[in-house]
């Protein structure tokens, strides 16, 4: 028999810790001189001067404004970043309930996760799969791999109803959950227990690696998406005490998650939440960064979208749950950042609406007459912030990765409007394999606005422009080609190459 | 070790004495018979002095042309005289057909004296009394071969010294009474009496075949031959096509000149007395003493010029001390060539040898031909043949060499592969690019020229004491305008050339840098890149000024990775001459030196030391090398801020819609950055480009997570810096803030822009879309006459010349467009329409049929008005015929 290699068994390629580079370091002169550079441009763009169509330009201003305090938080969590000194283990052996949730994934993604928690050292460590599929293929394995199997009989509150129902049949003194398709190292607990020494810690988090992202296109992006959130924002957080959980690849201590009662099941993010609960509680969090578990991201449009929708979804419906947790100021400011994030697409739209209005109309949100002042004060503002997220990132962050969060800020759109009209969502697991590369129909509403910035930016060329409609046009130009770039993923052709997890094959 | 291997290295310890014995031996052989040519041509010289001070200019260009054209008879005989030093058996063999050849020649020269002094003008008594010395010439330079080969080195002596020494005493004598004919006479019968004193000795036996040893004889004879030509032929042809005056000044140098001649004549001969027994150091003994004098000789009259002519020949002779060292360096070059031509004659074919001298003897000839005006045009003429001369002699000894051959064979290999191929295919289409000039020269060009057509030191005295530009490129200019003359072609030839030099130095650097597909890359970049071929048919400094960068931060790139000696040397030379070129080119190097801090703050502690010895040397070496250029450079800053003129300022620039608004902005930022990739367009144009800048939004996002070495960090940080510095320092002075300032940035971007290409899996879509917006950038801006840049002064005038009749006037406005209106119609009456001339009806312009107002800069209003304020006062008495809108120029035409 022979097997594909499946890459969630090759060696990270990836460091949290940026190699012979101090982000800190780095960013705090960046971080300087950013502060100088907005208050250069804001200054200048809150002039009554500047304003242009009284209607847009409160939009920009609004726009520019979530922008800004979006950038001035990931500066103020990078410039913090630090790495967690190591911690011996603990001075006994712990006993550990490894959970692995699974709900009608392949086999052969589970077999390698399963077999993984169960050869972890450091611990008297029991494995638990943990099925909502409630299928005989995934009893055998378990029985195979020497793990234990919990079904239920009620199927509700989802993931975090299946964490919830397995805590009342495992009695370890701490639990780790890995999704069903991050094969955990043999050193995982070795390296998140010693952390425990601290009473106070309630969960151990570390990196949610996506071993797939060497098959490029949308495993790639978004992988690189996540790299830059396990690497400086989560180091960041983790500094200023404001790191939650992810929901994989995480270690709780049982008497911190039997003090909230367990994940919460009413919420998409239920991870998220449940860290807010914690953290309400007094409890503290940890974050170790290095890479520990490997897993698989998403490998076509649709199962990123799906993704991005649920957290979109889980985040923005937990922003009145941020604003009222008795938290600290530092805390309560991370974790609405960490919300808010997901209002970004809003401030795309309006970005690509500004343009598109200009040549039509001929209306534009800044006073006339002043193109080279506003490109003076906003160029160091942009030059510096896009360098910083270069910088903070130490290359990791790539433009696939902006264009594909641009392609989905209708996700971002669409969660938001959704959240306000409390409409039902419900919980959908990120598909594990990709069901291929052609899917339109997972980025249309993209492919539309692309397709009406270049059909905008046409007719402004039929009509003789003038600079300031060629400006419009190359903003258009600029808002299409992001736009075109990370819906592109969701035009290629049927994949032809073989899936990145494994599938048995013939023998040679 | 085996006891072969140990047998060998004892032979080869032993044999490292003997060679050196056998050097000392050569070298004390050679510096002999030396210090006999030395004192001979000390009394040469003492009699040229002589001459000068009995004789008037006239006459003593006379006699100094008797003097060439008696050495130009006795030249050839000096081939007789190699012949003779290899193979002595040929002094019996030739000598009778030589003095049957010389009574021959000099019948038919007493018969055709009459036409011969017409063609030469000469007198023809001159013409007779050369034709006497010739039955005697062939014959002493085969004596003196004679004596070369056998050693007798007291009697060549005696038979060198005898002739300044008769020539001196029957000088002294003659010259008084008869003029410049007793001086002739006493040249040539000091001839004869040298010949008396070589046929003292008594018959010397030699060896060898007949047959072999003649033919091997003839090799070394043609190629002496054709030196003598390249040596003497200057000064026939100069007196043939200078008026009187200049063709003094240029006897007076060729006398100079004659000096280093003279001096290293011998060192051939005794190298060829010792060619088949010395195994190859004889010739490397020869070369040392033949170069090294000929470089001592040069150094020493740098020093001085003027002093040295001066105390030579007189006041009236001092400007002739700025051309001569020019003309001495040729001579010097010469005297080494005679060295390698005596090698390669008595070694290798004689076609060989005939082809490699015959060339420049005849570039040479045509130059001088062509050029006819200046004494010093003639010095570049033969400096350029001398050189020529050196180089292929050189080249065709280095390539005996075992790791020549080696060289050579891979050269070949690589010369033939595809990626030279590609590589010549390359320059061959900047070549075209750059010879395709669609425009005349401006203000700053035909300032250039007028300077360059100066003395050279009137030249550097001029840049010193009104201009703000270093002077090497003016003084590579000045070599080229007097070798070549001041066409439009010829004067754009430096920054041609150096422009074509850019497309291999780029291909090497990016390669070296990158790889072979970045280097090519590279290569095609710049040979369609807008700036760089605008700026390489320039006749300016900023075709240089992008070589230099280019080799400085290779070089620096080389220093960083390998941090070798020659790297360093490299690094010092490239920066050195960056800076000599343009001072802007300060920039460049400064930014490079951040470079070298990071550096050092970054490695450990031994790197670090290396490094830093490295760089303080370099630094040394660097500031050493710029050191003459400073007190220069402070007086032209003082000069410049005494007469308010500022130093750094330069007439404005068009293109100011976009590219100023009073300071420089952000979007005159822009404008720099597109002129910089993409080329000089019209405003409308510019304007809407620059409206563009989203687009670099877009750029800069897909840099977003690219990795860039080390490398491409440094090439960056030298293209920016000096555009931000100069942005900066342009808020200031805004005429600062231009392109050409930073335009060592426009290839390093190419540089980068290749790597990127490269480097990219969107290969050859971005390469192609790049490659068609350069070249339809290069068309709209060679072509389309709304180039602000653009200034068709030679359009002008040529159109005021063709309505042009006697006693037309041309006024011009501003004054600064004095030199390219004259370089254009050098012929024409023409004066500035200054304040106030056409008001007060200057005498020009009074009486004249026409006036013909031609004025540029009209995008600044103080000319515009002034311009305008005077035309309407000539209106009030002509009438208007016309005007002519031409591209930056306005001509009018009043009657």
């Amino acid at each position: 028999m022979r097997t594909e290699a499946d890459p969630r068994l090759m060696p990270a390629d990836w460091d949290c810790v940026p190699r012979g580079r101090s982000v800190p370091r780095r960013m705090a002169p960046m971080l300087l001189a950013s502060v100088i550079a907005s208050a250069w441009y804001f200054g200048w763009l809150l002039s009554p001067a500047r304003v242009g169509d009284p209607l847009l330009y409160g939009l920009l201003l609004a726009a520019e404004a979530f922008n800004l305090t979006q950038a001035l938080g990931f500066w103020w969590t990078c410039v913090g970043a630090r790495s967690r000194p190591a911690r011996s283990s603990l001075p006994c052996m712990p006993s550990v309930d490894v959970l692995v949730p699974v709900y009608d994934e392949p086999s052969e993604i589970v077999e390698a996760t399963l077999a993984a928690a169960v050869g972890l050292r450091g611990a008297h460590v029991s494995a638990w799969l943990l099925d909502d599929g409630d299928s005989d293929e995934m009893r055998a394995l378990a029985e195979r791999l020497g793990a234990g199997y919990i079904a239920r009989e009620q199927h509700d509150g989802a993931k975090a109803g299946n964490i919830n129902c397995a805590l009342a049949y495992t009695s370890g003194e701490f639990v780790a959950i890995f999704d069903s398709d991050h094969v955990a190292d043999p050193a995982f607990l070795e390296h998140t227990l010693g952390h425990f020494g601290d009473e106070r810690v309630a969960f151990v988090q570390t990196p949610q690696y996506y071993a797939n992202h060497r098959q490029g296109g949308v495993a790639a992006a978004s992988w690189a998406q996540q790299a830059l959130f396990f690497g400086p924002i989560a180091r960041g957080k983790d500094a200023r005490g404001a790191m939650f959980c992810c929901g994989t690849n995480v270690v709780f201590r049982r008497t911190a998650l039997s003090s909230v009662g367990g994940f919460p099941t009413n919420s998409l993010t239920e991870d998220f939440e449940l860290s807010i609960s914690l953290h309400e509680r007094g409890w503290r969090s940890a974050y170790v960064d290095r890479v520990l578990a490997h897993g698989v991201g998403p490998e076509d449009m649709a199962s990123y979208v799906s993704q991005q929708m649920r957290w979109a979804r889980g985040c923005l419906s937990a922003i009145p749950r941020v604003l009222r947790a008795r938290l600290p100021l530092r805390l309560r400011v991370q974790y609405l950042l960490s919300t808010m994030y997901f209002l970004s697409g809003w401030t795309l739209l309006i970005y690509m609406a500004l343009p598109a209005v200009r040549i039509i109309t001929g209306a534009q949100p800044l006073a006339v007459a002043s193109a080279s002042q506003f490109l003076m004060h906003f160029a160091p503002y942009y030059a510096l912030a896009l360098g910083s997220v270069a910088v903070a990132g130490a290359g990791s962050y790539t433009f696939a990765a902006f264009s594909l969060g641009a392609a989905c800020f209708w996700v971002q759109v669409l969660a938001g409007l959704r959240t306000l009209l409390r409409r039902p969502a419900r919980f959908v697991v990120t598909a594990k394999q990709g069901g291929g590369s052609w899917q339109p129909l997972a980025v249309w509403p993209a492919l539309a606005v692309c397709a009406a910035m270049l059909s905008v930016s046409l007719y402004g060329l039929d009509s003789r422009p003038g600079a300031g409609t060629l400006n419009s046009i190359a903003f258009a130009t600029l808002h299409a080609t992001v736009l075109g770039s990370g819906a592109a993923a969701a035009l290629r052709p049927r994949l032809r190459r073989p899936p990145a997890l494994p599938r048995r094959t013939a023998a040679a | 070790m085996s006891a072969g291997a140990s047998d060998t290295l004892l032979a080869g310890a032993r044999a490292r004495p003997a060679l050196r014995e056998q050097r000392r031996r050569l070298a004390i052989e050679q510096i002999g018979v030396l210090g006999g040519q030395v004192a001979a041509g000390i009394g040469n010289l003492a009699f040229s002095l002589v001459m000068a001070r009995l004789l008037a200019p006239g006459s003593f260009a006379a006699l100094a042309s008797f003097g060439a054209l008696y050495l130009l008879l006795n030249m050839p005989m000096t081939s007789l005289t190699a012949a003779a030093s290899l193979h002595p058996a040929l002094d019996a063999k030739w000598r009778r057909v030589a003095l049957l050849a010389g009574v021959g020649a000099a019948l038919l020269g007493v018969a055709l004296a009459g036409p011969l002094s017409s063609l030469l003008a000469l007198s023809p008594a001159l013409i007779a009394m050369l034709a006497l010395a010739a039955p005697g010439a062939g014959p002493l330079a085969l004596a003196r071969g004679r004596l070369f080969a056998a050693r007798r080195h007291r009697t060549l002596i005696a038979s060198l010294l005898i002739e300044p020494a008769g020539r001196l005493a029957l000088g002294l004598i003659l010259v008084p009474s008869i003029g410049a004919g007793g001086g002739a006479a006493a040249i040539v019968l000091a001839g004869y009496l040298s010949l008396l004193t070589a046929r003292r000795e008594g018959r010397v036996h030699a060896g060898g075949e007949l047959g072999a040893v003649a033919s091997s004889g003839a090799g070394v004879a043609v190629a002496f031959l054709l030196l003598a030509v390249i040596q003497n032929q200057d000064v026939v042809l100069a007196n043939a096509v200078l008026g009187r005056g200049a063709a003094g000044e240029f006897a007076v140098v060729s006398t100079l000149g004659g000096i280093t001649a003279f001096t290293t004549m011998t060192v051939p001969m005794v190298l060829l007395a010792r060619i088949r027994e010395s195994h190859g150091q004889a010739l490397g003994v020869a070369l040392w003493v033949a170069a090294g004098l000929g470089a001592a000789i040069v150094c020493v009259f740098a020093t001085a010029p003027q002093f040295f002519t001066e105390m030579l020949f007189g006041s009236r002779y001092e400007p002739a001390g700025s051309i001569a060292g020019a003309y001495l360096l040729a001579m010097a070059l010469l005297g080494v060539t005679r060295v390698l031509a005596a090698q390669l004659a008595a070694r290798r074919s004689r076609s060989l040898v005939a082809g490699l001298l015959l060339l420049p003897a005849a570039l040479q000839a045509w130059l001088i031909a062509d050029a006819a005006g200046s004494p010093g045009a003639v010095v570049g003429a033969t400096l350029a043949g001398s050189a020529l001369a050196t180089l292929g002699t050189g080249g065709a000894v280095a390539l005996e060499a075992p790791w020549a051959r080696a060289l050579y064979a891979r050269a070949v290999g690589a010369l033939t592969s595809r990626t030279a191929l590609a590589l010549v295919g390359t320059a061959a289409l900047a070549l075209g690019l750059r010879l395709l000039v669609t425009r005349g020269l401006w203000i700053d060009e035909a300032t250039s020229v007028s300077q360059a057509q100066m003395s050279f030191h009137g030249m550097i005295e001029n840049l010193r004491t009104s201009d703000v530009h270093p002077p090497l490129y003016f003084a590579l200019l000045w070599l080229d305008v007097h070798a070549f003359g001041d066409g439009e072609l010829a004067v754009r030839l430096p920054s041609i050339l150096a422009g074509l030099a850019l497309i291999p130095v780029v291909y090497l650097a990016a390669k070296d840098i990158y790889d072979r597909k970045a280097g090519l890359m590279a290569a095609l970049l710049v040979a369609i890149a807008p700036q760089t071929v605008w700026y390489s048919q320039e006749a300016r400094m900023y075709a240089l000024f992008m070589l230099f960068s280019v080799l400085a931060v290779w070089a620096q790139v080389r220093v960083l990775r390998r941090g070798e000696p020659r790297d360093w040397v490299l690094y010092g030379l490239a920066a050195a001459a960056l800076i000599w070129n343009q001072y802007f080119g300060v920039l460049v190097i400064g930014a490079g030196q951040i470079a070298f801090a990071v550096e050092m703050w970054r490695r450990p502690g031994p790197q670090r030391r290396a490094l830093a010895i490295g760089w303080a040397l370099t630094a040394a070496g660097l500031l050493l090398l710029i050191a003459p250029l400073i007190p220069y450079t402070y007086h032209q800053f003082v000069v410049n801020q005494a007469s308010g003129r500022g130093f750094g300022g330069t007439p404005s620039q068009a293109g100011e819609a976009v590219a100023r608004e009073g300071h420089p902005g952000v979007y005159a930022f822009l404008a720099n950055v597109v002129w910089s990739i993409w080329g000089y367009h019209s405003n409308a144009t510019m304007v809407s480009l620059v409206a563009l800048w989203p687009l670099t939004m877009l750029f800069s996002l897909f840099l977003l997570g690219r990795r860039f070495g080390r490398a491409s960090w440094l090439v960056a940080l030298c293209a920016l810096l000096p555009m931000a510095m100069l942005f900066l320092l342009g808020q200031e002075k805004s005429d600062l803030f231009d392109m050409r300032y930073f335009i060592g940035a426009v290839p390093l971007c190419m540089l980068l822009a290749a790597r990127g290409l490269t480097a990219s899996r969107l290969r050859p879509v971005l390469a192609l879309l790049l490659a068609a917006s350069l070249l339809y950038g290069l068309y709209d801006q060679q072509l389309n006459s709304s180039n602000p840049r653009r200034y068709d002064f030679r359009g002008a005038v040529h159109v005021i010349q063709r309505s042009l009749r006697r006693g037309d006037v041309v006024l011009y406005s501003p004054s600064y467009l004095s030199e390219v209106i004259r370089y254009y119609g050098p012929h024409l009456r023409m004066r500035s329409l200054g304040a106030g001339t056409a008001a007060k009806g200057a005498p020009l312009t009074r009486g004249a049929p026409a006036v013909f107002v031609v004025a540029s800069y009209f995008e600044q209003r103080s000319i515009a008005e002034a311009t305008r304020r005077e035309l309407s006062v000539l209106e009030r008495r002509r009438r208007l015929v016309r005007t002519l809108k031409l591209s930056n120029v306005h001509v009018w035409e009043l009657r």
